[in-house]
């Protein structure tokens, strides 16, 4: 019989215990995760990972951070095996696989100014790649952050996002939300459009956007007319997953899987397949 | 040559079977498939059945594979088991079509980044006694789609004599060991190999994958998927189709994670649990299966995903016929 502990099988899952749980909205929490040994293993920005809760169901998330003794995950509730994660407290044991996925090109990216778009949970992936920047300072331009959700109780990652953020050095960060509410005196309307009124010069700079299919869509557009290549946009999918290693055959997009080539693809590679996502 | 005479045939099983699980052409009830042959009572071989109703792809990916167990108590959970398969096991009497088809299974688990273990567990110590196919029946089109099926790429190769049993022909070391095991009834002999008749059914895919390259967004899809409900009993047929599903069974604290075959043609298959599902539409599923048949694995892998045995083509409630698909699809204009 295979060991537990250290078997290979990238299809069964080591399990971590939840140390910490932060509700960042009315439906999204992050969950802290580690082993005893520490991190189940090592994720670059942008990849994926199984979490599983026996014998609920297991689902493909974003690693929204490594951080140097856990992982964090932060997630949205949607669905079945989301509503019973949403009930777990710490302590609790779970599963996970992975890392699954390419990543965002973090090396490729260096030297640039870097515009991250996000909106609603989209902010989860792109979190992992600005506090990556973050980490890496010196490799990286101007960061500019632009982040929408539908209300101010949905914008995730409050703290970071209205106070640690917008104190790095030559880092701007733009939030708006989609209706008007009392006590909120920032900018309101959807993403695509407060993109395009701040109009950030495509010159040396990488764009990187992840939110509802929707809002990618537009903000795409939104890039292309502001003179942005196909080459300097780079967006994060997401497809159902069951398998995480390219066999299961669900998340293709034309002879591509986004659990295997993806989930990051620049618009030049999008554009090369089918629309369908 | 080496013979297997007629009335030996059930003794080469049952020695082979003493060692292995050995899985040959059987009829149960209504259906025929590769099934683990026992010398029961109802086992009669069905060699000349064309094609099986059910691929033999279950033996390497079965309809519902246990994964693994666990233990979920409270908060704590951990894995008990991880279910490998173990042993030698043996195929007796596979045509070059689903032996192609199980070529093509190789490519999608054991290459392209991760091998998927409990595929592999399967397939490593898997023999393959093929049969030479003289006789092809009427919705077979396997030549079409590159299959050898006089000379199969297999351990063994048997050529059906009717009465006289079967021309036996050791091709590798793995079919030189079978071979030596059936020693005693294997006799040497002059026999004629069967005349081969022609294909009834042919079709030319030469550059078909690269003109569906272009052809995502034609017209054509909406007319090529009015008859489709969507039933998915080609998927379930098919030697190649090999998606699946993960899920999960337990009773009170004890669980095991298994995986099943799935199939492209629901829903389901691709619904997120936000709402959004890229392929909500019949046609976007219907032109999913096709394009994975014959353009998307070809990318991938470099091979065809489809072998030409006609399953779907016999098994389709409403006449979609994969024959007459590709002809249109070879048909239309594409605007440059």
């Amino acid at each position: 019989m295979p060991d537990l502990d250290r078997h290979t099988n990238p299809l069964v899952p080591t399990m971590v215990k939840v140390v910490k749980i932060i509700e960042e909205t009315p439906d999204v929490k992050t969950f802290y995760v580690t082993t005893d040994e520490g991190i189940p293993f090592k994720v670059m920005p942008g990849q994926l990972a199984m979490v599983s809760q026996l014998p609920v169901g297991e689902g493909m998330f974003s690693v929204s951070w490594q951080a140097e003794d856990h992982l964090q995950f932060a997630i949205k509730r949607v669905g079945l095996l989301t509503e019973a994660l949403h009930e777990i407290e710490p302590g609790q044991t779970l599963g996970i696989r992975g890392p699954y996925g390419n990543g965002f090109p973090v090396d490729e990216c260096k030297g640039k100014d870097m515009l991250f778009i996000g909106g609603g949970i989209g902010l989860a992936p792109l979190r992992s790649f600005i506090k990556y920047c973050f980490a890496h300072r010196e490799d990286y331009g101007k960061i500019t952050i632009l982040y929408g959700a539908r209300s101010y109780a949905d914008l995730c990652f409050k703290k970071e996002l209205f106070e640690e953020w917008p104190q790095v050095p030559n880092c701007e960060v733009f939030v708006t939300i989609d209706n008007p509410e009392e006590g909120w005196d920032g900018h309101v309307g959807f993403v695509p459009a407060y993109l395009e009124e701040i109009n950030p010069s495509p010159q040396g700079t990488i764009a990187v956007t992840c939110g509802p299919p929707i809002m990618i869509k537009f903000v795409l557009q939104a890039l292309e007319k502001m003179g942005f290549t196909d080459d300097q946009v780079i967006t994060t999918l997401e497809m159902r997953m069951k398998c995480g290693i390219g066999k299961c055959g669900r998340c293709n997009i034309g002879s591509e899987f986004i659990c295997l080539d993806g989930p990051v693809f620049t618009l030049a590679q999008l554009k090369k397949l089918p629309p369908e996502w | 040559m080496k013979v297997l005479p007629a009335d030996k045939i059930r003794e080469a099983l049952n020695i082979l079977a003493g060692e292995a699980e050995v899985y040959a052409p059987l009829v149960r009830g209504d259906v025929s498939g590769y099934i683990k042959w026992t010398d029961g009572p109802g086992d009669e071989l069905a060699l000349d059945i064309l094609n099986t109703y059910m691929p033999p792809k279950h033996i390497v990916m079965p309809q519902t594979e246990n994964m693994y167990k666990f233990i979920a108590t409270g908060k704590d959970a951990q894995v008990t088991e991880i279910v490998t398969a173990e042993g030698p096991r043996i195929i007796f009497g596979i045509r070059g079509c689903d032996l192609q088809a199980l070529h093509a299974l190789d490519l999608a688990f054991l290459t392209r980044g991760y091998e998927d273990e409990f595929y592999k567990a399967r397939r490593q110590d898997l023999a393959v006694i093929a049969r030479a196919c003289y006789q092809p029946g009427p919705a077979c089109f396997c030549e079409s789609m590159g299959v050898d099926r006089l000379n199969p790429e297999a351990d063994v190769v048997i050529h059906v004599l009717g009465e006289q049993g079967l021309a036996w022909e050791p091709k590798t070391p793995k079919g030189k060991d079978i071979t030596a095991k059936l020693q005693g009834i294997l006799v040497d002999k002059e026999v004629a190999l069967p005349q081969a008749a022609d294909m009834k059914v042919k079709v030319d895919i030469t550059g078909l994958s690269e003109k569906l390259a272009g052809m995502f967004e034609h017209p054509v899809w909406d007319e090529l998927s009015s008859r489709c409900m969507n039933c998915g009993v080609c998927t379930y047929v098919c030697p190649t189709c090999y998606c699946f599903d993960i899920q999960v069974h337990n009773r009170g604290e004890a669980g095991n994670r298994f995986r099943c075959w799935d199939s492209c043609m629901y829903k389901e298959y691709t619904q997120m649990a936000g709402g959004h599902n890229p392929r909500e539409f019949k046609k976007e599923r219907f032109r999913q299966r096709f394009l994975h048949k014959l353009q998307y694995f070809n990318e991938r892998y470099g091979a065809n995903l489809c072998i030409g045995c006609g399953r779907c083509i016999i098994m389709c409630p409403n006449e979609v016929n994969i024959l007459e698909i590709i002809n249109k699809l070879k048909e239309v204009q594409v605007d440059a």
